[in-house]
């Protein structure tokens, strides 16, 4: 590569054994079915936005059920980092509408199944039981959920055309990768 | 012709995890690759999120898929 144009090239020493951050699953497609390629902007911010409130749903639910005080603060942490999300998410969509976004009307188009990552709640509920009942346990699948949730968004840009959204998408991801390190740092408090 | 040689001695550096870990921290999503050159299965195993998989044996017929003006991390 370094010698077909490309500058700078980089070896990550060891390769992906020796990488200690997180790791996402899944193949190539996985779940680009949920975007067809065309999406404006606003469009792309509606599906993360849908994604984002699946998730605090699903942690609200947990909320609802877990005895645990710790599990339940956490739980109150983890949907207060989601609102935020869902802020910046509208944020940014009044800024390319260049116009105010009823939050009610935008909120009643979307997707009621879907979570981060492109999970479905009722699924990953099921599934991941067993890692519900520790707040490292939980921090855990939050923070698989988070890398699953940035992993789709940066494969979602291969698909989109548009370079405004591609655009959003990696601002969307940048955020998600700063959620990841303050997960991140969480997980470190309660280990 | 010299431009062309010195290309092609050019030499690729090497940056520990922690390295590749400060990087992605450190630059805004868009303005590098992360490039997975494993094989399919070995990238649906496990990969660094947001790296694009090109399997090496196809990788210089691809390579015109990359922007070269970007830092590219290879794994």
């Amino acid at each position: 590569m370094a010698g077909q144009g490309f500058t700078k090239v980089y070896n990550l020493s060891g390769g992906i054994s020796a990488w200690e951050g997180e790791t996402a699953q899944g193949p190539v497609g996985l779940h680009l079915d949920l975007v067809r390629g065309d999406e404006p902007p606003g469009e792309i911010i509606k599906l993360a936005y849908a994604m984002e409130r699946g998730l605090g749903g699903f942690y609200t639910k947990i909320k609802g059920i877990v005895q645990d005080p710790a599990l339940s603060n956490l739980l109150g942490t983890l949907i207060s980092a989601e609102e935020k999300h869902k802020q910046y998410l509208l944020t940014t969509l009044h800024e390319i509408a260049a116009g105010k976004i009823d939050r009610e009307a935008f909120e009643a188009g979307l997707s009621q199944k879907i979570m981060e990552g492109g999970f479905e709640g009722e699924e990953l509920f099921e599934k991941n039981r067993q890692f519900l009942e520790t707040t490292s346990g939980l921090l855990d699948l939050a923070m698989m959920l988070e890398t699953q949730a940035l992993d789709l968004y940066l494969r979602f840009v291969g698909k989109i055309e548009g370079s405004e959204a591609k655009d959003v998408l990696y601002r969307i991801a940048d955020e998600e990768k700063a959620h990841l390190q303050s997960l991140g740092k969480l997980r470190d408090q309660y280990a | 012709m010299l431009d062309k040689l010195k290309r092609l001695f050019t030499p690729v550096e090497a940056l520990e995890p922690h390295q590749v870990r400060d990087f992605i921290n450190q630059h805004k999503e868009g303005t590098y690759t992360l490039l997975d050159v494993r094989q399919p299965r070995e990238y649906e195993g496990a990969h660094i999120p947001g790296a694009t998989l090109i399997p090496l044996p196809q990788l210089y017929d691809s390579l015109n898929e990359l922007d070269p003006d970007k830092p590219v991390i290879v794994y």
